[in-house]
């Protein structure tokens, strides 16, 4: 064990990275890590413009709060405007690809616009169907059941992104879903033994480096556990609290479709104080309001 | 990227509890598939270093925690190649995989593209339920390749419901069903074979008066009509503690791939064992939900619905008491749809608490001497709150 991590201590200046300095970092900024919408306009305006490229954004709430369909969204968005490929990775079946069509036939203004650089040329001529079949190819769906599942997901991911990156000179890849980390995370997690905890800020640490060399945007949902008196929190302990750059708080009250987003963290504020009212949007009328 | 940590043998108690959970349960391979591939070696020095390491302490930690668990089924091939691939080989396999989607039926928790999922989505029939109302706020009964959770308080109907499922999952092709086997794992002993027996007439009953001249141009090869080959149909495992309960979920998945026909596993009352017999709550959370993950993977694997029938409990939320189900905060998270099944006056409802594709919505139906079945009154009607 010594010597692998041994192994791993960087030993020529080739492994230590290059180096930037501001104004490479603010043109990086300004070029490559834009806003993806998510479809949804109360989150889009909390959000700044939607969720971040090179970022880790959490979303969180109660059971059957939203946050599966605030992925759905946020896939059939971006994939509806022609942003990139979506890869949604499943923990629990919920991927639909029957609400992912209901949502997108739902997009309005898809037709003769220049959507993020990308001219669509002809699409208005052709009928629904094949519109619909082009659109969903861009999202791919994978089923993830325990933590090394997804690792060597992950870990595949990143050898077809730096592959993408040396032929096509960008990867096509913009958005990485996934749904429920939370209940990847749970059967290791807590005990007296941290080697869960390790998995898991590994976990993150690879999510966070994808983010960032590849511009992808990193959406994960997370549970709430009870926090005593009645109260409560976001699972996964105090370790992950670090971990994602913004976290967002759902909930939705009993027998209404009416969803309430809160900002919990977010990096890019910097008023000193923060006051978010909460934005509230529709679901499952399939348009987008606030 | 080090993953070999997980395996660090502990001596205690609790720490020995600890560890069953934190193995993986590998499978114990054949020896062919460990064996790299042959590969060309110029491009392993400009292959990113943590690749061949992790490939190297993934399998060694496969190795290792095959000799401390149950066997499963083999793992799908595509872990084995990727494995083995340390060079441009593997890379290419790897954005083939990724990028090309290589699910199919052999490989059936591959990536997928959403349009290809449509497509299989559509094709798929649902399990019905024996009720219309019921079915209708379902989405035409129960899916398969999800996992539900029906929950209410004692005598509501969940085992009815649960048997009425393990019946009407048998209903062959041609009459609209699906033609399957059902497993039935039984934790609290109320599965009771006379009342199986009563379901399997009245379902019978119901065929036959829908499709009353196709039982006469029955082909021989067809099954016979007949409640006892439904009764021979339903594979039952009782359980007596949640250490078997473990185990049997465990065994399951080798059981799933002998008997390919079964299409739905139900468990009565997932709750029951560990209610009673856990001191300490963050363990049952990490037991329950490694066990929610294996069902969730049995469910996709092998393409079948699993519905797990569980019980209330009263929590202490807003300054009163109210009903919720049972087994925390962190179990509402593993299921993919969730029916909570109620009293309104004298009538049963049955409420749609959770699903990934439909509105939440509630439906009345009826326990009867045939079964499960839509209440008949006039006002029949589907109450969307």
């Amino acid at each position: 064990m010594e010597e692998r991590m041994n192994q791993d201590q960087p030993s020529t200046e080739g492994r230590c990275g290059r180096f930037w300095n501001g104004m490479d970092l603010l043109k990086d900024v300004t070029e490559n890590k834009h806003f993806l919408p998510t479809g949804l306009e109360g989150v889009d305006t909390l959000l700044g413009g939607g969720l971040r490229q090179g970022q880790l954004t959490e979303v969180t709430g109660p059971s059957s709060s939203g946050k599966t369909q605030f992925c759905l969204h946020s896939a059939s968005h971006v994939a509806a405007k022609h942003m990139g490929v979506v890869m949604y990775l499943d923990t629990s079946n919920s991927f639909s690809p029957g609400r992912i069509a209901t949502i997108i036939d739902g997009t309005p203004g898809l037709f003769g616009q220049r959507a993020y650089g990308v001219q669509l040329l002809g699409f208005d001529l052709q009928p629904k169907d094949v519109r619909l079949k082009s659109i969903m190819r861009n999202i791919i769906c994978e089923s993830v059941f325990d933590i090394f599942a997804l690792s060597e997901v992950l870990h595949q991911l990143e050898v077809s992104l730096l592959n993408d990156k040396e032929k096509n000179g960008g990867s096509r890849i913009r958005l990485l879903i996934i749904d429920s980390i939370s209940s990847l995370l749970a059967p290791i997690i807590g005990g007296k033994y941290p080697q869960g905890r390790a998995m898991m800020i590994s976990v993150a640490m690879t999510l966070k480096k994808l983010a960032d060399e590849h511009n992808l945007s990193v959406l994960v949902t997370n549970h709430m556990v009870s926090a005593g008196n009645g109260a409560v929190k976001p699972a996964l302990g105090e370790s992950w609290k670090a971990v994602p750059h913004v976290r967002l708080v759902i909930s939705r009250e009993r027998g209404s479709n009416m969803c309430t987003a809160t900002v919990l963290k977010h990096t890019l504020l910097y008023a000193a104080v923060f006051s978010f009212p909460p934005r509230w949007f529709l679901m499952y009328a399939g348009q987008q309001q606030q | 990227m080090v993953v070999m940590v997980l395996f660090a043998i502990s001596a205690g108690p609790t720490g020995s509890s600890d560890l069953i959970f934190l193995l993986r349960t590998a499978p114990a391979l054949p020896p062919r598939l460990l064996i790299r591939r042959p590969v060309s070696r110029r491009s392993s020095a400009d292959r990113p270093r943590p690749a061949s390491h992790r490939s190297s302490s993934a399998g060694s930690a496969r190795s290792s925690g095959s000799c401390c668990s149950s066997s499963s089924a083999p793992p799908p091939p595509r872990r084995r190649r990727f494995l083995a691939g340390g060079s441009d080989a593997g890379r290419a396999v790897a954005t083939r995989r990724v990028l090309d989607m290589g699910a199919g039926e052999n490989n059936p928790l591959g990536a997928q593209n959403a349009w290809d999922m449509l497509s299989e989505e559509q094709s798929q029939k649902h399990i019905t339920t024996g009720s219309g109302d019921l079915n209708g706020i379902l989405g035409g009964g129960i899916h398969c390749k999800e996992v539900t959770e029906i929950g209410g308080v004692p005598g509501v109907g969940k085992t009815q419901l649960g048997i009425q499922l393990a019946i009407n999952v048998q209903i062959p092709v041609e009459y609209g069903g699906l033609g399957g086997k059902a497993v039935y794992i039984d934790t609290e002993g109320s599965f009771m074979v006379e009342r199986v027996y009563q379901i399997a007439e009245g379902c019978i009953s119901d065929i036959l008066e829908h499709f009353p001249h196709s039982h006469e141009k029955s082909s021989s090869g067809n099954k016979q009509l007949q409640p006892e080959h439904f009764l021979a149909d339903i594979y039952y495992f009782r359980i007596c503690s949640y250490a078997e309960q473990i185990a049997a979920i465990n065994y399951l998945e080798k059981f799933l791939g002998e008997h390919k026909d079964v299409r739905i596993v139900i468990i009565d009352s997932v709750t029951f064992h560990f209610r009673q017999d856990f001191d300490d709550l963050a363990l049952r959370t990490r037991v329950l939900s490694e066990l929610s993950l294996k069902l969730m993977k049995i469910a996709k694997a092998y393409n079948l619905a699993v519905v797990l029938l569980n019980q209330v409990t009263t929590k202490f939320t807003e300054g009163s008491f109210q009903l919720t189900l049972a087994l925390g905060d962190s179990w509402s998270h593993s299921c993919t749809n969730r029916v909570i099944l109620y009293w309104n006056g004298t009538e049963r409802y049955a409420y749609l608490d959770k699903s990934p594709s439909l509105p939440v919505a509630s439906a009345p139906y009826a326990v009867t001497g045939k079964g499960v079945r839509d209440v008949s009154s006039n006002h029949k009607r589907v109450r969307v709150t």
